[in-house]
């Protein structure tokens, strides 16, 4: 190994950790939040199940809007609330706010593309059926999307680390952050290129599974 | 027994259906045909309240469905099965899979289902496929599964939106004699929308026409020939009636 990374060994593995918390925490609410919101986006648009013009219309916008700041600028904007959400503005723990309502906006946009793709026939065959919304959703919508929903999640989640790499402007650290300050600012250029290596390799690795799990479970 | 009273439906300020009624019997294979943009699917899909009527009411053994609640409407969808054109089969679901769903969705004993299952997939000659996905499927099969969907949960009513329309020939006649098989063992009345002459000909014991949104005629159909109820010109009526002589 090159003496360089020897030397800042504890340095990259702390930082390394403080992506995976970042990430792991947007994926989470990625989840958690933007698949729900995502959802409602879907069933509430015109012709669908639960047609609500008000509850699109809000939800697009506020997507929209949250999508339209540069990073950065969201990050700084969110700082009140982030410190009311957690008590502080600086720090990993306080930047997973700012992350996480970015991946809720990115992913939700995603999910409801995944289920746009769903074919009107088999929502139809549902609710000849008798399903409810709650069964259209799970035994049917997730069911026939859910190769879309997984490269979505995919695709959010390599965003999700590009966003990460600037949360060194709030403290937050990780892999992106400690490129700009020991390999960028400290003229060490080797160890900035060997941080963009592993920022790759994840990449390459996320993209791999993500691609794998999706072929895997599609029987379309 | 289902009766259409005064259905309209309006899309877009345009009349679909314009005052349609019509009363289908118990056990009746009913044809609903015309050339496209008729309204015959509009007219099949107000049955199960999949469109529903802009004025009109739709009766079910002499209950309204416009009046029900949302979950009284589910339940009513329980009894009536529907077939489409374009199959709509869960693709990501096996062929087993697909025909649980309506059992599970009718709350239909747990221990019992593999049993209805099986049954019906011996019914429309599929039991060997239950473990393959729709994709591994040729069209008439994909049919067959979705017709073992359709009557899993024992329906008295079985409602076909071009059930045919992209099969070839030969298929086309093995799933006709599956319908009409359906309808002869079990009892279950049936309503086919087609704009196939040869396909109403073939099973159906009475026939509505339509055209512009506006039914034209209803016929029986008969192993001797066609008999009029009520007579319009109409070139669809003489067609069949040709066909019949």
């Amino acid at each position: 190994m090159p003496d360089v990374l020897i030397q800042y060994q504890a340095e990259i593995v702390q930082a390394i950790l403080e992506t995976f918390i970042m990430v792991g925490a947007s994926i989470v609410a990625a989840v958690l939040v933007g698949l729900p919101v995502g959802t409602l986006l879907f069933l509430c648009q015109k012709g669908k199940v639960l047609e609500n013009k008000l509850v699109h219309t809000v939800l697009n916008l506020l997507v929209n809007i949250i999508r339209s700041f540069p990073f950065l600028l969201l990050v700084v904007f969110l700082i009140p609330f982030t410190r009311l959400l957690v008590g502080t503005a600086i720090g990993t723990t306080a930047a997973i706010v700012p992350l996480a309502i970015i991946a809720i906006a990115h992913y939700s946009r995603l999910v409801e593309q995944s289920l746009l793709d769903v074919p009107k026939g088999v929502i139809e065959a549902a609710i000849s059926m008798g399903a409810s919304v709650n069964a259209i959703i799970f035994k049917f919508l997730y069911v026939e999307a859910r190769s879309g929903l997984v490269l979505g999640l995919t695709t959010s989640t390599i965003s999700f680390i590009s966003y990460s790499t600037i949360m060194g402007v709030v403290g937050g650290g990780g892999i992106g952050d400690f490129a700009i300050r020991y390999g960028y600012q400290q003229f060490r250029t080797d160890l900035m290129m060997y941080m963009i290596i592993i920022m790759i390799l994840l990449v390459q690795l996320i993209q791999i599974i993500g691609m794998t799990v999706a072929r895997k479970i599609d029987k379309r | 027994m289902i009766q259409l009273k005064t259905v309209s439906k309006k899309f877009n300020n345009e009349m679909a259906i314009q005052d349609v009624s019509l009363t289908i019997q118990k056990g009746d294979i009913y044809g609903l045909i015309g050339p496209s943009g008729a309204g015959k699917s509009t007219l099949l899909r107000m049955m199960n309240l999949l469109e529903r009527p802009t004025t009109g009411d739709v009766f079910i053994e002499g209950k309204s469905l416009t009046n029900l609640s949302n979950a009284k409407l589910r339940e009513a969808r329980k009894s009536i099965g529907m077939i489409f054109q374009q199959f709509n089969l869960v693709a990501n679901k096996s062929v087993y899979k697909n025909i649980e769903i309506a059992l599970e969705l009718a709350n239909f004993p747990k221990s019992e289902r593999k049993a209805r299952v099986e049954e019906c997939l011996k019914f429309v000659g599929l039991e060997a496929m239950q473990h393959k996905y729709p994709a591994q499927l040729s069209g008439g099969q994909k049919q067959r599964v979705a017709i073992a969907r359709a009557i899993a949960n024992n329906p008295t009513i079985l409602l076909c939106d071009e059930p045919t329309s992209s099969l070839d020939p030969s298929t086309t006649n093995e799933i006709l004699s599956v319908l009409q098989s359906i309808n002869q063992t079990f009892g279950v009345t049936i309503i086919i929308v087609s704009h196939e002459m040869d396909v109403i000909k073939s099973i159906c014991t009475r026939v509505s026409v339509l055209s512009e949104g506006q039914l034209y005629e209803t016929v029986d159909i008969m192993p001797l020939g066609i008999h009029t109820i009520e007579a319009h010109p109409q070139s669809f009526v003489d067609a069949l009636r040709m066909g019949g002589e």
